[in-house]
């Protein structure tokens, strides 16, 4: 069963055009990654999928309404929690999950109950007189993922819920993320962690616009990167990577910390032919090199690039 | 003071206020908008007032009397009454301002030496105006009186000469123009509103987006930061007081008296005591609104009626007298209206432009002394 | 209804953190009373006076006793020469001045017409004209005097001609006080002031901090979202029209003679107007900044420097009068002003009432209608 059909979905203001012909489904109860660089279309695809925006042309089914037509019977289904923090600074913990109950249609018991809930996931028992604006980055999150998911939607669209929060609390909001999942909602999560899209199971990835990969991570990282990538350590980083992009058995090759991740054209197998071909070219010693799996990094790198 | 600093800020600041078009546009449209509305609309002559008559005497006099009024450009006949009872209905349902009754025996009284009462019936409601009804009529009186002694008296033969002629000479603004009158104190109605809130949103606004911390960190001191950012805001300022002045030239012919090198310092130093007071209600107010409502209270309402720039401050009750120096706006309009109409010198402002000085000097001390309040807290 | 509900109790709940603005909702009205009550007045009261006396006569003294002891004049003292006089009148410290020449007292007794001249600082049209009216009648009713002395001791008994004496009433208002004027129209603006400025920041204001979004997102009625937003303005604005009537009535002393429940009703159909013109603003600027400029500047003072609330729309040209139509406020004054200083009803106001409606609900209409529920 799908949750959520595109089809075709074009955005365009004014002559820009902002989400370009994008199409793909997303399965009920799954966790859907939608990645892209910043601008890439992300937030104007969220927006148009929850019935903010109108799209230019083609449609979506979500939750089986399309966002056309019946953009007021998606919102019944949906629950959306933007990139900006938007619940009330200004009210308290209490005034805000009571008001967007009362928005929601929730009251009495099921309203308490809820109520309950939400403060027990964001650690806030006990805190409901405590002004909104106060709390801590972490915590506004979870208060404001349960907030968006206090009416039990089907589907739940979180525009980029970790931007600016800390490992530790980006880990447990993704606990959260899973528990949801595991009761059958929907989520449809942008991010531009990479590491947090592996806990998706499925992805797409946008660019300019324009859908240039979908399926999980194991399947793009097998069927983008065929050739392989080795991770170099040396003491002339900086240099290396600048010579090392005029190889022409070099088709990648990005700064990872305090390493370099190379990936190299089908004629390159073994980690000691690649050590030598480079420091017999560039005269600059390696201090290590190993093959290493591809990361959804690399795949995305390795798409970007090479588009252009 | 570092002047690179100073200028990098002011652009910044130029930057944001050009790029809000709507902002600009008001700033800019809503100068020519009061000049032209007080210009065109606001007139404190009597014209075409609707006056109703009831003439229970029918003699030529009592016609000379109406056809006085009635043929002025003051009054427009509207109703002409058949008995004093409709008097009442004829005020009642707004179908005139004023009605006149002229008894029956008014022509033999007056010809005969005795005196006799013209009722004058004037609806209240409007009292501004209704004074100035008032006074018309009443002096309309007087001057037929004189009138009619001299023909009465030359009729029957008997020399007598009115011991007294008054003949009054209006100075700087003969043709008693409204709007002579009004375009200075336009001129410190617009700058104070404009300058007060436009500066107390700009500080308000980092503060809420917190921008401001991100120049405080930065190594400009306060001093160039509030330079920088009212810097463009003068500019705007100057520009809406020029756009009055040119207008009100072209579209009125209110010619600037006096020096207009007067007239630029009067106003840049007005202009300090408008940001000051700007500052001021930045560092009380936490939010926007709060800091436009504030700044609209002590600026619109004040600029209007405290500042003599309508209203008679001499005519005011003591307390509200002493209240009207809280705006500096009533100041500046002394300081304008010498320049402007009066085409005088320093010698007769200079009290004022100390007051202004006073008047910036404390508003700065108490933004400051508020604002390290509030950091040491 | 409860969504409805929900709205309103988050919008008080707002109000509540934000005591400055409550104080400013709440102290502003009173101020904004004294101030156009006390101060408000066209009157001239009192006529800053410089005498030039260059004969130095009883006759001279005796006049300049005329002017000093009528209610207008003030003789703030006198000048020896023309040159002080100019000086006097360039430094703004005299209104009027007058000349009384040389040989003023000789003139009078021997039968001749003295000439009394005043110099009057023209800058303030209405101010001048007004004094120089007050003058001329202290100056003719002395003339008179005199005049009927004069014949008194020629042995006659009477003027050869009457005189007209003005019986002047002024009705509804007979003590001329503008305050009278002033103070029901305060009603009308600060209802205005209320309901139009916040419901212009009332959209915009989330839109700027993005809990709009939220909102919008949820299954809410665009009905819901507006009259939820719009109902605690409602309140707001009939609280302070309760506080202006009771200051009213403390302070001014004036007590509404008409029927209050006529004037609530045509205030409820009033604020149609504004609150339809807060939320346009609300709905087509970008921020808060813009919304409140536009309201302040490009909504509120046209409006009320056209609906007759200190000027006289009848004396304006003819472009002016036929914008003023249009102007709802017009309409709502006349039926404050008109039920609390005349005690009037529904039946003297059927046209005024009829208007209101029509602007109101085709102003609210017409906001509604342009906005909708998607972000753009």
């Amino acid at each position: 069963m799908n949750s959520i059909v595109a089809d075709n979905l074009t955005k365009k203001f004014g002559s820009f055009t902002s989400v370009d012909s994008v199409s793909f489904s997303v399965k009920q109860g799954e966790i859907f990654g939608f990645l892209g660089a910043n601008g890439a279309g992300k937030s104007t695809t969220i927006k148009m999928l929850c019935g903010l925006l109108e799209p230019t042309s083609g449609d979506a089914a979500v939750g089986g309404y399309s966002i056309k037509k019946e953009a007021d019977k998606v919102k019944t289904v949906i629950g959306y929690m933007s990139q900006r923090f938007s619940l009330y600074n200004d009210l308290t913990v209490g005034e805000n999950i009571n008001f967007f109950g009362g928005v929601y249609g929730l009251y009495g018991n099921s309203l308490k109950e809820r109520r309950e809930w939400i403060l027990d996931i964001a650690n806030l028992r006990g805190k409901e007189n405590t002004l909104t604006g106060s709390l801590p980055g972490g915590v506004k999150q979870r208060l404001a993922l349960g907030t968006a998911v206090i009416h039990r939607p089907e589907i739940v669209f979180l525009d980029e819920p970790t931007s600016g929060v800390d490992p530790v609390s980006r880990r447990s909001f993704w606990e959260l993320i899973h528990s949801l999942s595991e009761e059958g909602t929907t989520v449809f999560v942008t991010t531009h962690y990479l590491e947090e899209a592996e806990f998706c199971s499925n992805i797409i990835l946008i660019d300019a616009g324009r859908l240039i990969a979908e399926g999980n991570s194991k399947f793009l990282k097998s069927n983008y990167i065929t050739n392989k990538i080795f991770e170099i350590r040396s003491p002339g980083l900086i240099e290396l990577l600048d010579s090392a992009k005029k190889l022409p058995f070099v088709e990648d090759v990005s700064i990872f910390g305090n390493s370099i991740h190379l990936m190299v054209t089908s004629e390159i197998e073994e980690a000691d032919d690649l050590k030598n071909r480079l420091e017999s070219i560039t005269g600059i010693k390696l201090t290590g090199i190993e093959v290493i799996p591809p990361s959804l990094e690399d795949v995305f790198i390795h798409l970007l690039e090479g588009k252009k | 003071m570092n002047i690179k600093r100073v200028k990098a800020i002011a652009k910044k600041e130029l930057k944001h206020v050009l790029r809000d078009k709507v902002l600009l546009l008001l700033l800019l449209i809503f100068p020519a908008f009061l000049i032209s509305f007080f210009g065109y609309a606001i007139n404190f002559d009597v014209q075409n007032i609707k006056l109703s008559v009831y003439d229970a005497d029918k003699s030529s006099l009592s016609r000379e009397f109406t056809e006085g009024l009635t043929a002025s450009e003051y009054f427009d006949l509207s109703v002409y009454m058949l008995s004093s009872e409709e008097a009442d209905s004829v005020l009642e349902h707004k179908e005139a301002a004023a009605a006149i009754v002229i008894p029956e025996g008014f022509n033999a009284d007056i010809r005969n030496g005795k005196n006799t009462g013209v009722q004058i019936l004037i609806d209240g409601v409007d009292a501004n105006t209704a004074n100035i009804i008032k006074n018309y009529l009443e002096g309309y009186v007087n001057v037929f009186n004189t009138q009619a002694m001299k023909d009465i008296t030359a009729l029957k033969g008997i020399e007598l000469k009115v011991p007294l002629n008054y003949s009054p000479v209006f100075w700087y603004n003969p043709d008693l123009s409204t709007t002579y009158f009004l375009v200075p104190g336009l001129i410190s109605m617009i700058l104070l509103i404009t300058g007060v809130i436009s500066v107390s949103l700009t500080f308000v606004k980092e503060k809420e987006k917190s921008t401001i911390d991100q120049i405080n960190v930065s190594p400009v001191t306060n001093g160039e930061l509030i330079t920088g950012k009212i810097l463009p805001y003068i500019a705007l300022s100057l520009i809406d007081a020029v756009i009055v002045v040119v207008l009100g030239y072209i579209l009125f012919d209110a010619v600037v008296q006096g020096s207009y090198l007067q007239l630029f310092l009067s106003t840049l130093v007005f202009l300090m005591s408008c940001i000051s007071l700007g500052l001021f209600v930045s560092v009380i107010a936490d939010s926007q609104q709060v800091a436009f409502t504030v700044g609209t209270f002590i600026t619109l309402l004040p600029s209007f009626i405290l500042s003599g720039f309508i209203f008679q401050i001499e005519s005011m009750p003591k307390f509200i007298q002493i209240i009207t120096n809280i705006t500096p706006a009533k100041f500046y309009n002394v300081i304008l209206r010498a320049i402007y109409i009066r085409g005088v010198g320093w010698e007769n402002f200079w009290p004022q432009i100390v007051y202004l000085l006073i008047f910036s000097g404390i508003f700065l001390f108490l933004s400051v002394k508020i604002t390290q309040k509030k950091r040491a807290l | 209804m409860r969504t409805i509900l929900e709205i309103i109790k988050k919008e008080f709940a707002q109000f509540k953190r934000d005591p400055k603005m409550f104080g400013v909702i709440l102290v502003a009205p009173v101020m904004q009373l004294i101030f156009l009550g006390f101060a408000a007045t066209l009157d001239v009261k009192v006529i800053k006076t410089y005498i030039l006396d260059n004969d130095h006569s009883d006759r001279s003294a005796e006049l300049v006793r005329e002017f000093s002891s009528s209610q207008y004049f003030r003789i703030d003292g006198y000048v020896s020469d023309y040159d002080e006089l100019t000086k006097v009148m360039d430094g703004g410290n005299a209104l009027i001045a007058f000349v009384i020449p040389s040989g003023f007292e000789k003139d009078i007794e021997s039968g001749k017409t003295a000439e009394l001249q005043a110099i009057i600082n023209g800058s303030d049209g209405n101010t001048s004209s007004i004094a120089s009216g007050y003058a001329a009648s202290i100056i003719s009713s002395y003339s008179n005097k005199i005049m009927l002395n004069k014949l008194e001791l020629r042995g006659v008994k009477q003027l050869p001609a009457g005189r007209i004496t003005a019986d002047t009433r002024v009705w509804y208002n007979p003590m001329l006080l503008s305050r009278y004027f002033m103070v029901p129209g305060i009603v009308g603006l600060l209802l205005t002031v209320i309901t139009l400025i916040l419901t212009s920041l009332a959209i915009v204001k989330e839109k700027e901090i993005g809990t709009l979004e939220q909102i919008i997102v949820t299954p809410i009625k665009p009905y819901q979202i507006i009259a939820g937003k719009l109902i605690p303005f409602v309140i707001m604005g009939f609280i302070s029209v309760v506080i202006v009537i009771t200051a009213m009535r403390v302070i001014f002393g004036i007590e509404v003679r008409g029927s209050l429940i006529f004037l609530f009703i045509s205030a409820f159909f009033y604020i149609f107007t504004t609150l339809g013109l807060g939320l346009l603003i609300s709905t087509i600027t970008k921020n808060q900044q813009q919304a409140m400029m536009v309201a302040m500047f490009g909504v509120m003072m046209p409006m009320v420097f056209l609906s007759g609330f200190n000027f006289q729309v009848e004396n304006m040209p003819e472009a002016f009068r036929y914008i003023s139509d249009f102007i709802s406020l017009k309409y709502f004054l006349n039926i404050i002003r008109g039920v609390i200083l005349k005690g009037s009803g529904f039946t003297d106001h059927i046209h005024d009432f009829i208007m209101i409606i029509v602007l109101g609900t085709l102003i609210l209409a017409i906001s509604i209608l342009r906005f909708n529920k998607r972000l753009e």
